[in-house]
């Protein structure tokens, strides 16, 4: 042992990672530093990293990838899709379509789980327009607060046969959430949980899109926007 | 059900398309690398909400150091494996004594998947490594392969151990000069 040096000593330790804290840190800032160092640290690592294939893998729960992705992706949360996803990499773009004044589409809901009302009051409607990025109406729509029921009736005919127009909400930088898969055909009522209409308010924009048969299989859209349009007071 | 590949070549050109920003390749990325990656924490900090918390920062980590990746000096696996036991050794210090929980209870949600790692070439590394272990004096063995699966300090093994800690380091370190010998 007596031709090891210092140097040589302390990569081992550190490779083996048997250095209390202090020590541990030392070599890190060592490492930045010093190259020659650093290269004996890393011969080290690489000799006893196939150690590593004792260790059975375990698979870590859904929950990381998704912390890991809200930390990294500050624009978009749109990760499982990769060629048809270019449209929903830019949140922005599609939160900034202009909506000029609509009026024959719109979609209203109530504002449940908002701050409490003045008792006795009515529930403070808001209103969407929806309609593609040329303007051009898709649908209207109604809320029926006595069914609570959101009414869609279409401006213009959409053949979609085969896939699932899917509707979704973003409110601020908040990934898109989806108030499920609509039926945009006819005019008939459609019924939204009050659970997914929860924390609806002003400023947050309305989105459908147009995903497989029975909806967006990742969660996330998929598929081309056909329409968006901002939520306001009536 | 087939594993995905966890090829050097492979997981190298996902590392370089993440570091030009290529989401989707990371998230492939990651579910090539994460069971490993988590099962090497898991072994180190036992407690699983905070190996997840480290699995977290690791990953955060590579993708902002995507390109700080030198395919020249290690393999891609590699790489990351030490980030992740540098971390969670990093974790392990900073709260200054392991859990008692038995280790089976962390390794029951086992990840199975025929193959996940088992890669050819992977595969006789390890047999060397096991080997050159096995020329070694069964304590001065069993002292490595404590230090490097539990991220224990030489103090903290040579109390387990009742021996003296300058005993435990020179088994150690002539340890793993035998093993370095044995493995050129």
């Amino acid at each position: 042992m007596d031709e090891l040096s210092p140097d040589e000593m302390l990569a081992m330790d550190f490779a083996l990672g048997a250095l209390p804290r202090a020590e541990h840190r030392a070599v890190e800032q060592r490492m930045r530093s010093n190259p020659t160092f650093r290269a004996l640290v890393e011969g080290w690592q690489l000799k006893l990293s196939p150690l590593d294939y004792e260790t059975a893998p375990m698979t870590p729960p859904e929950t990381v990838w998704r912390q890991i992705a809200a930390e990294i992706l500050p624009i978009s949360p749109v990760m499982t899709v990769s060629s048809r996803s270019s449209l929903w990499n830019s949140l922005a773009l599609w939160r900034g379509v202009a909506l000029a004044g609509t009026a024959a589409a719109a979609i209203a809901v109530t504002q449940v789980g908002s701050p409490p009302a003045a008792p006795g009051a009515p529930p403070q409607m808001l209103v969407a327009a929806l309609a593609g990025a040329d303007g051009k109406p898709l649908l209207s729509a109604a809320y029926d607060p006595l069914r609570g029921a959101v009414v869609l009736t279409p401006a213009t005919k959409r053949d979609d046969t085969g896939k699932s127009p899917e509707l979704w909400v973003i409110e601020g930088d908040k990934p898109p959430r989806s108030l499920g898969v609509i039926d945009i055909r006819d005019a008939n009522a459609h019924t939204i949980s009050s659970k997914r209409l929860a924390g609806l308010q002003a400023g947050s924009t309305l989105a459908i899109s147009i995903e497989p048969l029975g909806g967006s299989p990742t969660g996330q859209p998929t598929g081309p926007i056909v329409a968006t349009g901002k939520l306001s007071p009536v | 059900m087939s594993a995905p590949s966890t090829g050097a070549a492979e997981l190298s050109a996902l590392l370089a398309m993440a570091a030009d920003g290529d989401q989707s390749a990371f998230h492939d990325f990651y579910d090539r690398t994460s069971a490993k990656l988590f099962g090497i924490i898991l072994r180190i900090l036992i407690e699983r909400g905070e190996a997840e918390d480290v699995l977290q920062e690791v990953y955060v980590t590579v993708w902002r150091k995507a390109a700080e990746f030198d395919a020249s000096r290690a393999s891609p696996v590699t790489w990351v494996a030490t980030i992740a036991r540098n971390r969670a050794i990093d974790r392990l210090r900073a709260r200054g004594s392991r859990p008692s929980a038995p280790i089976d209870d962390a390794m029951e949600v086992r990840d199975d998947s025929p193959g996940a790692d088992e890669l050819m070439e992977a595969a006789a590394d390890a047999s060397r490594v096991q080997k050159a272990l096995a020329t070694l004096e069964p304590r001065h063995a069993e002292a490595i392969r404590s230090c490097y699966f539990e991220g224990l300090t030489y103090e903290a093994l040579a109390v387990r151990e009742g021996i003296p800690v300058g005993t435990l380091k020179s088994w150690v370190r002539r340890g793993l000069l035998r093993m370095r010998v044995e493995l050129t």
